[in-house]
């Protein structure tokens, strides 16, 4: 049996403007969303910023009413059967809000347990028992306002654990982390899904999802617009190379110039300080570099490469090639 | 049986939480201690003309002003907090139902309170040298316990309104000073125009007030202190029955118009 299933998701969000003459404006935020999640499996949902990712997670963790379709955890209606579905699951958001900062770790853990009725005697086991496969062992009585970012959002997932639940939704958990810590958080992960935890991760990072998850499905202005496993996507662009050229400093015009050129795919920019890396998908490989240099003439232009593709290649393919 | 057992094992952990974070909070602690002491403080230097008898008024009077502001700044003002801390999400998210996380920790907020009744109590006893007596010390006591659980249902109902309009703590500035005329907490509503006096009659904290005054001052008998009781009963009883389903009202809408992670001003 599947352990989530989506059907047609979809979610509308309303806002007014004007006090005399009041308009609505709708925004599509997740636009007929489909997938399922096998028992045991670990399935990242990929996409930019405001892609529709946090909104699906907050359907299926009854926190918002979808404006259409279903879905459906463990055989459960996320709406009807809301009340039935909470014990089941347990979710983190990125970020380091959803905590009482001014109590310690511990207090934090002994409060959701207790919402989560979790009876005292298995609160007073699980709880050391968390803090340990977190890291926390040994700071859980210092108060959550002194905690790092990276503690903070272990002390998330061993809120989301106390329960034990039989499936997780991770929206963005290594958000904001330095790379030791993200690192860490990314073991934890793989270790909960050894566990046999069904899992859903949101991540915008590639590398991310490539390593963790078992398919991957992109989403992209509200629409799942490519889900298979991360080695199938990546075969969506073999048959191209990334041509990557450090500029400091390029016009849209020439970007649209580039674009245009019959061999080029794709084009996507990467800010990086005061530099731009201007990435081109192209089945000519290092055949285009004196096109392009041609193209880029007049410009501070630095460090050219060619290389194989990367499931971030991929994902810039499908959601297009959008300044990230 | 069990399910009520796990339901005041949420309400008093809530309870426990709540306490203790409002102990660091400076305004809170403002709320509850000085406040009323200045209140008490300027009631009493109104009313000295009216006597040493009329400081007991003074005690309870003020006393009910800080229960009161508590109730609605820190006990509605507490899902305010939920949403700066983004526990809002998981809270509903969770199995416990969130009127029972918000009955303990409106409770929490009104039994704290009840520490500036006795801040007070101790300022006119024993700074000011008043004498303080009580007329009917055993009615007062049980008036004090069922008036605090009048008001808790009171605030659970108040509290509804904090998930529904994020921004719903600028307007509760407006209901702090009605309340304490309309209740009669530091002097008769006989004083005020005769329309009003059915707008108090509807409030719970009015029959609070009166069953208080009356038990320390004598100005009521047993039997009407004991009516007093069934009126606020009465009154929880029908907060609490509404508050099941304006709960799950308030929920569902807030869920559909996505209003749970909104921060308000």
């Amino acid at each position: 049996m599947d352990a989530i299933t989506v059907n047609h998701l979809r979610r509308l969000y309303k806002s007014t403007d004007g006090i005399i003459k009041r308009t609505t404006k709708e925004v599509v935020a997740v636009e007929d969303v489909s997938f399922e999640i096998r028992q045991g499996e670990l399935f990242g949902l990929l996409g930019p910023n405001g892609a529709g990712k946090t909104t699906s997670v907050k359907m299926l963790t009854t926190l918002l009413i979808p404006s259409g379709g279903s879905a459906s955890i463990l055989g459960l209606d996320v709406v009807k059967d809301a009340n039935k579905v909470r014990p089941r699951i347990g979710f983190i958001f990125g970020g380091e809000r959803g905590l009482y900062w001014r109590l310690s770790g511990l207090d934090n853990l002994r409060y959701f347990a207790s919402l989560y009725y979790v009876d005292e005697a298995t609160s007073k086991k699980r709880i050391p028992e968390l803090l340990k496969i977190v890291g926390l062992k040994g700071r859980e009585r210092e108060k959550v306002e002194g905690y790092s970012r990276g503690m903070r959002q272990r002390l998330h997932i061993a809120r989301a654990l106390l329960h034990d639940p039989e499936v997780l939704f991770l929206d963005e958990p290594t958000m904001g982390l330095d790379p030791v810590g993200a690192r860490e958080l990314r073991t934890t992960v793989k270790n909960l899904q050894s566990a046999n935890k069904t899992i859903l991760l949101t991540t915008h990072y590639m590398f991310e999802a490539d390593a963790l998850c078992q398919r991957i499905a992109v989403i992209n202005k509200g629409k799942i617009v490519a889900l298979d496993t991360p080695e199938k996507l990546k075969e969506n662009v073999q048959d191209l190379s990334v041509v990557e050229v450090e500029l400091y400093g390029i016009p849209q015009e020439v970007i649209d110039r580039i674009k245009a050129l019959d061999f080029v795919v794709e084009v996507s920019i990467e800010n990086r300080d005061q530099r731009q890396v201007m990435q081109v998908h192209t089945p000519k490989g290092p055949e285009a570099i004196p096109v392009l240099v041609e193209h880029l003439n007049g410009l501070r232009i630095g460090r050219i490469i060619t290389r194989e593709p990367t499931l971030e290649d991929a994902y810039v393919r499908l959601v297009g090639g959008a300044e990230q | 049986m069990k399910r009520i057992g796990l339901n005041l094992r949420i309400m008093a952990r809530a309870f426990e939480i709540e306490l203790r974070q409002n102990m660091t909070d400076g305004f809170v602690l403002f709320g509850i201690l000085i406040q009323p002491l200045i209140v008490a403080f300027m009631a009493l230097w109104m009313l000295k003309g009216k006597g040493p008898d009329y400081a007991i008024f003074v005690v309870i009077g003020s006393g009910m002003t800080g229960l009161w502001t508590t109730l609605l700044f820190n006990g509605g003002n507490s899902i305010t907090g939920e949403r700066w801390t983004g526990t809002l999400e998981p809270l509903v998210a969770s199995p416990a139902s969130l009127r029972v996380v918000i009955y303990g920790k409106v409770l929490a907020n009104v039994t704290q309170s009840l520490l500036s009744m006795i801040g007070s109590y101790f300022l006119i006893s024993f700074a000011m040298g008043y004498p303080l007596t009580l007329t009917y010390p055993g009615l007062f006591f049980l008036s004090l316990v069922i008036s605090v659980f009048s008001l808790v249902s009171f605030g659970l109902i108040l509290a509804s309104f904090f998930i529904l309009i994020p921004d719903f703590a600028r307007m509760v500035n407006t209901l702090e000073f009605p309340v304490y005329i309309l209740c009669g907490f530091l002097f008769p509503i006989a004083l005020l125009p005769g329309w009003t006096t059915p707008l108090s009659y509807l409030l719970s904290p009015y029959w609070a007030a009166l069953a208080l005054h009356g038990a320390a001052q004598g100005t009521l008998e047993p039997l009407q202190i004991v009516g007093t009781w069934g009126i606020m009963a009465f009154f929880s009883l029908v907060y609490i029955l509404a508050s099941g389903r304006l709960y799950r009202m308030i929920l569902r809408k807030a869920r559909m118009d996505a209003t749970l992670d909104i921060v308000g001003n």
